[in-house]
């Protein structure tokens, strides 16, 4: 196996420029903007909270879509022949957050102090928190954060965690509210452990962001499909999850998203008992800003120019951070091009 | 020179739209490789197969089609008349008309890249390694020990004709 060729622009390193570059986050906008980055002759530091760079492409999305091995053997590439360097378990912070997989991190760095010993700095750090749902019940234990099970499964496989942190799963009951790419994830890997999982959606298999491919396939597996139903509380025994609280739902006129707006209808109650639960109904943009330094919109992301440009003269954003939830393919595309703009403007062109 | 092979398993494909995005980089913004979703959400990034047996190659009346040393399907753009009849006969619908270039553009497997030894764009980093780029043995051997790593319904042990005549025809092996 090779590894993702982020450089895919040039054959070897060209002439140094003499500008440095930091890149905060080490995802695929990150890596894919250092690979276009070490083409144009930048010199090209990574800090990542992770212990090693991938991000979620490595930490989170299973194995069977993206090897472990071809995004560590790109990022080594980087690192091999274009004299990228990693700073991994550095968390980058201006303010304090608590995210998911802070837990990894050693040492901190202010964003002020790499603005300034940079000639300029890229922030792609993803979406490393999960939206929460709030609803009574949703503190219980044995609620899992779709992100940290994930990483626990996978983090195990690759040694970074350690076997008692991976959950009990077989035979267990697991419940999975929400229908996107991170829940069909979430059932792959609970279902490959041996649990029985059941998703519960509000809207119906035709609305699901997973598609009904991706969801037919985990129905084959035993997965159990429960459409339109939202979850109203989950019931807890002695500080533990026992059991989730469902409404039924009907389809309402289309939303400004374009799908129909399910409408719980009252009355409609029904439990489902339950050992695991998993809200995974969407991820939360991490700029490594709380508040001030670098302008947010309400949901958390960071604002940028036609430039990819912060507030911030010579701080650009990229990736997720940015857009919120998307693809791979639309942080590496993200990544790109706005590593052509700080290309053009560290030449002064922009 | 050695017949080079681009092979896009869509059993292996996630659709995630990275080929689409590294082809319109190199390509000012209009790729080769364009991903269609179906009514059921399944990703299929479709681009020139390069058959072996090509219909474009054969129909093309004035020649500007040809097959050059590695392989690859080319247009040859001071010939194309822009009739279409390639686009009528090609199986994917893939040569379409650039006004700007007045003739009939489509992938024609990185061909300024593979002159300065650089390798087509979207193989080289397709994240899921659903995009294979060799000569045909090799890209044999690459699908399947990338299939091992699939979810059981998507690993589908193949022969090594199934998977050579999918490669070698163009012909989308599900």
């Amino acid at each position: 196996m090779r590894g993702i060729k982020f450089s895919f622009l040039c054959r070897s390193k060209p002439e140094p420029t003499g500008k440095r570059v930091a890149i905060v986050g080490a995802g695929p906008a990150g890596l894919t903007a250092a690979g276009y980055l070490v083409c144009k002759g930048h010199a090209v530091d990574i800090y990542d909270k992770m212990p090693e760079p991938g991000g979620l492409m490595l930490f989170v999305i299973p194995e069977f879509r993206i090897p472990i091995e071809r995004v560590r053997l790109g990022a080594k590439e980087l690192e091999e022949e274009f004299e990228v360097t990693y700073y991994p378990r550095t968390k980058v912070m201006e303010g304090s957050r608590e995210d998911e997989g802070d837990e990894f991190y050693e040492r901190t760095v202010r964003l002020s102090e790499l603005r300034e010993k940079y000639d300029a700095v890229l922030i792609s750090t993803g979406i490393w928190n999960v939206r929460r749902i709030g609803i009574p019940g949703d503190d219980l234990d044995g609620i899992f954060s779709p992100l940290e099970l994930l990483f626990w499964i996978k983090g195990h496989k690759m040694g970074y965690v350690p076997k008692e942190k991976v959950p009990e799963l077989e035979n267990k009951k697991v419940g999975i509210i929400g229908a996107g790419l991170t829940a069909v994830d979430v059932a792959f890997e609970c279902n490959r452990l041996g649990a029985e999982v059941e998703i519960f959606y509000r809207r119906t298999i035709r609305e699901a962001p997973a598609g009904a491919y991706e969801i037919n396939l985990l129905r084959r597996r035993g997965v159990k499909w429960f459409e339109l139903v939202t979850p109203k509380r989950v019931i807890g025994e002695n500080g533990r999850v026992k059991a989730i609280e469902l409404l039924r739902t009907r389809l309402g006129e289309p939303d400004e998203s374009g799908r129909r707006r399910p409408i719980p209808i009252p009355g409609s109650e029904f439990q489902v008992e339950l050992d695991y639960l998993v809200f995974a109904i969407g991820m939360v943009s991490t700029p490594p800003v709380n508040g001030g330094y670098l302008a947010t919109d309400r949901r958390g992301r960071l604002i940028v120019d036609g430039r990819h440009m912060t507030n911030v003269e010579g701080i650009f954003a990229a990736g997720d951070v940015v857009n919120g939830p998307t693809k791979v393919g639309r942080a590496i595309k993200d990544g790109l091009y706005t590593a052509v703009s700080i290309d053009r403007w560290l030449r002064g062109e922009l | 020179m050695e017949r080079e092979y681009l092979y896009l398993d869509y059993l292996t494909c996630i659709g995630c739209e990275t080929c689409e995005t590294v082809c319109g980089f190199i390509h000012d913004g209009n790729p080769y490789i364009r991903i269609y979703v179906t009514e059921n959400k399944q990703y299929l990034p479709i681009n020139c197969k390069h058959c072996d047996d090509a219909p474009c190659l054969r129909v093309c009346p004035t020649h500007a089609i040809y097959r050059d040393e590695e392989g690859a399907v080319r247009i040859a753009e001071n010939k194309c008349i822009g009739c279409l009849v390639c686009l009528q006969v090609c199986p994917y619908g893939v040569p379409f008309y650039s006004l700007k270039v007045r003739a009939i553009t489509k992938c024609d497997m990185c061909a300024e890249r593979r002159e300065e030894g650089l390798e087509p764009a979207c193989s080289l980093m397709c994240p899921a390694e659903a995009i294979q780029y060799g000569p045909l043995e090799i890209v044999l051997e690459l699908v399947r020990e990338r299939r091992a790593k699939n979810i059981p319904e998507h690993q589908k042990e193949v022969t090594e004709e199934e998977l050579a005549k999918s490669v070698s025809s163009g012909y989308i092996f599900l």
